[in-house]
């Protein structure tokens, strides 16, 4: 008992029903960059082709990155605390209701009854059945956010002082991060939009909604980044041969997400007239703060790497970077995912400033910013998890390394290839979310490129995505291997003790409730008690 | 690592984020609303809060009467009872030396059968509060009581549509994709085979006379009971040529 998964079936089922609608998804993604670009005639459908972004859009944002989310969040449970899964029964039932959630939701919207964007978009109003099915996948999820808690209440009481390990205190970081941002979707669905999709109600008030869902939807971006963040300091360290230059850093830095990445939403509503400037300002402010944890994991990683570096005999100020395991698939995917983060960030700064927002507002860029942070950065380590994971979850060897290393770099060219020409085309001010260009029109055309190069970088995506699931599938079938037992990054210096601020949440939740108040509260209730409803426009062919 | 360390960063990080708050607040709501130049302090303070004063003559602006704010979903209305399509069918009697026994005009005046009832609902409803203007309707809608107007369109919608191809392969490029970059949406968006909106007509198989008519009236501003003038926006962009080959489109694509 200990360092092995009990619970092996349980994250299998999670990790394999994330990568296969991830891959379903990537498809999709691919046949609406090849329709919309000058390669192909346009299918004069545009229905089908926000049905499919519908698709796209929720598959990805909604179940794949929370199965990853909580297939690893039963890992680490295990192997980070050495104890048994607690609630298995409940794990599994939260997976059903996901599941569940996850095939209502794609049935409402390959059925064409809901192609209305991930976003929702009200008063536009889609099937019952859509929101219903998110409904499902959120409870599951928050289901996951009650295991964890108690598993590491019981843990606590076992070990009572002692320092929680790292992967389990940025994995309930992430859990309790996840319970409290789902809630203005939550509620945006219950108490706004379900009513009305039942027909109960013809209006909705389309700006409180769109201030709800903001309160979800920047959050839930930390929260797809959470994985990705515990694999930069508990797993990549360890895998290429070094140490975590500094555990209580980690620790801080997975506080301040949650302290900073709530009450920050407003600046996705930069544009709209219902919500004042000052709290525009604010939010920009707050958005701002989010660099502090962000610089703090890219400093603490790079010192760990360095670490690693010396200790495979690197020398001079620049010459331990040649030391470096290069070949390690965890340094390659590092390396590529920082070179995302410092892009997408930097890009990021910009959408946040409430001035320079205006240049880019809606356009290609945004598209081009959240797929490099999202599905380069982020999802780039998802792969390094699972790779990571995979030998300890079917006790077999996994495939060769060129072809993980070759799937990586697919991965890395795909993504830049692709969201590179979508940042130009939203600097000349090419709208997101169009179903259609007419390259024929003298302005369009010399943005066409842009489109094409965006299905060449998709092309090599879904060869990258697919070789993965090969991957995956080979390592399921390889040759059985004793393994080691498992184990996360070790710190420079061993954790004895932790401050009791970093070693709880109590504060870092209470700072992350009192700025959600601060933040969100006069808005809301301004939006609250005046009557602004507008009617609802149901979606139907 | 002793007992005072944690309290210290509980406070160290109480502090900050207050400080930055603090910072952040007094930006937003004092500084940069002190640089504004229109209205008081105070309001320009609430005004950065989200709180707007309306103008004190706000709620006596005078709304024209040819403005119309009638949209009416069509879930609304639902497909009437058999004994309202009765009704609709005997006042029908009236209306068909314009738009036929059965809906299918001979005279130029749109084709009524299997139109959406909340499209002719509306129209009748405009027609007699004056926002749509036409000497004939206009009479003739006047004595109409709401719910004759109910019934009437519960008949014409009840009224069988003679079938037109939805495949818009062949159609103009305006009516399949609008121009984007006039503000153009597709037709098609509104007026049915890809999708169709609350309060937008069937087109299909409308007589060419009346859509130029119509679209010419929009164009020019003479017809204004489009509900946020989408039709006036529209129609003002569109060139004379496309004018014509969206109007034969739909004309030939006869029921």
């Amino acid at each position: 008992m200990g360092v092995v998964i009990n619970a092996q079936r349980l994250v299998l089922a999670h990790f394999w029903s994330a990568f296969v609608v991830f891959f379903g998804a990537l498809l999709l993604g691919e046949w609406q960059m090849i329709v919309r670009s000058p390669l192909h005639a346009w299918v004069s459908i545009p229905e089908h082709y926000y049905r499919s972004v519908t698709g796209h859009g929720t598959a990805l944002a909604y179940v794949f990155p929370t199965l990853i989310a909580m297939g690893f969040g039963y890992a680490i449970t295990e192997l980070a605390l050495k104890q048994a899964l607690i609630g298995l029964r409940w794990a599994w039932f939260a997976f059903g209701l996901v599941a569940i959630g996850a095939l209502t939701t794609v049935t409402a919207i390959a059925s064409g009854a809901a192609s209305i964007l991930y976003t929702f978009y009200p008063p536009l109003i889609g099937s019952p059945f859509y929101y219903i099915g998110i409904v499902l996948v959120v409870v599951g999820s928050w289901i996951w956010v009650a295991l964890m808690a108690v598993n590491l209440h019981a843990w606590r009481k076992r070990n009572p002082g002692e320092p929680v390990p790292l992967a389990m205190y940025a994995n309930v970081a992430g859990a309790l991060l996840w319970a409290w941002t789902a809630v203005g979707a939550a509620l945006e669905i219950l108490l706004q939009i379900l009513p009305v999709a039942l027909r109960f109600k013809d209006t909705i008030d389309a700006g409180l909604a769109r201030i709800l869902f903001s309160w979800t939807l920047h959050a839930i971006v930390y929260f797809w980044l959470m994985p990705a963040y515990i694999a930069f300091y508990t797993i990549v360290p360890r895998a290429i041969g070094g140490r975590l230059y500094s555990d209580s850093m980690a620790r801080l830095s997975f506080a301040l997400f949650l302290v900073f990445a709530m009450p920050i939403g407003l600046h996705h509503l930069f544009a709209d007239p219902q919500v004042g400037s000052g709290f525009k300002y604010v939010h920009s402010v707050f958005t701002a703060m989010v660099a502090i944890p962000t610089l703090l994991t890219v400093f603490t990683i790079c010192a760990s790497v360095e670490i690693a570096a010396r200790l495979r005999g690197g020398r001079g100020v620049f010459g331990w970077l040649r030391a470096l395991p290069w070949k390690n698939p965890a340094m390659l995917a590092l390396t590529f995912s920082f070179v995302m983060l410092g892009f997408g960030g930097a890009g990021g700064l910009i959408n946040m400033s409430y001035q320079l927002d205006s240049t880019v507002h809606n356009t290609q860029w945004v598209t081009g910013h959240f797929h490099l942070i999202f599905a380069g950065a982020i999802v780039i380590m998802y792969f390094v998890i699972a790779y990571d994971l995979w030998p300890h979850l079917t006790g077999r060897t996994l495939g060769k390394g060129s072809l993980i290393r070759l799937q990586l770099w697919l991965w890395f060219i795909g993504i830049m290839v692709m969201t590179v020409p979508w940042h130009i085309s939203g600097l000349l001010g090419m709208p997101r979310r169009m179903a259609y260009f007419d390259y024929s029109n003298p302005a369009i055309a010399p943005q066409a490129w842009t489109v094409t190069a965006a299905v060449f970088g998709g092309g090599l995506l879904v060869a990258s995505g697919a070789l993965f699931l090969f991957l995956l599938v080979q390592g399921q079938r390889g040759p059985k291997v004793v393994l080691r037992p498992y184990r996360f990054s070790e710190p420079v210096h061993a954790v004895l003790t932790v401050p009791k601020a970093l070693n709880g949440f109590a504060i870092w939740v209470t700072l992350m409730i009192s700025l959600c108040l601060a933040n969100y509260g006069v808005p809301i209730a301004q939006l609250l008690f005046t009557n602004t409803s507008v009617p609802a426009v149901f979606y139907s062919k | 690592m002793t007992a005072q360390r944690p309290r210290n960063i509980s406070r160290i990080a109480i502090l900050t984020v207050a400080a930055i708050g603090l910072v952040a607040f007094t930006m937003g709501f004092y500084i940069f609303p002190a640089r504004d130049s229109s209205g008081t302090l105070w309001q320009r303070m609430c005004r950065a809060a989200g709180f707007v004063r309306l103008p004190a003559d706000y709620s006596t602006l005078v709304v024209p009467s040819t403005f119309t704010s009638v949209v009416v979903p069509h879930a609304l209305l639902g497909v009437g009872a058999p004994d309202q399509i009765g009704h609709g069918a005997t006042l029908a009697l009236r209306c068909s030396v314009c738009h036929g026994a059965r809906g299918l005009s001979g005279a130029d005046a749109p084709n009524l059968a299997g139109q959406y009832a909340e499209v002719i609902y509306k129209q009748l409803l405009d027609y007699q509060r004056g926002a749509r203007t036409n000497s004939v309707m206009n009479a003739m809608s006047s004595s109409l009581s709401e719910e004759d107007i109910r019934d009437l369109s519960f008949y014409y919608g009840h009224l069988p549509r003679q079938s037109h191809h939805e495949d818009l392969s062949s159609a103009p490029a305006l009516i399949r994709v609008g121009d984007p970059m006039r503000n153009i949406p597709p037709c098609a968006s509104c007026h049915g085979a890809h999708d169709g909106k609350d309060g937008a007509p069937e087109l299909g198989g409308e007589p060419g006379t009346y859509l130029r008519q119509q679209l010419t009236s929009f164009a020019d501003g003479t017809r204004k009971n489009d509900a946020s003038a989408d039709m006036r926006s529209v129609a003002r962009h569109v060139s004379p040529s496309e004018m014509t080959a969206v109007i034969n489109y739909y004309a030939e694509n006869e029921r």
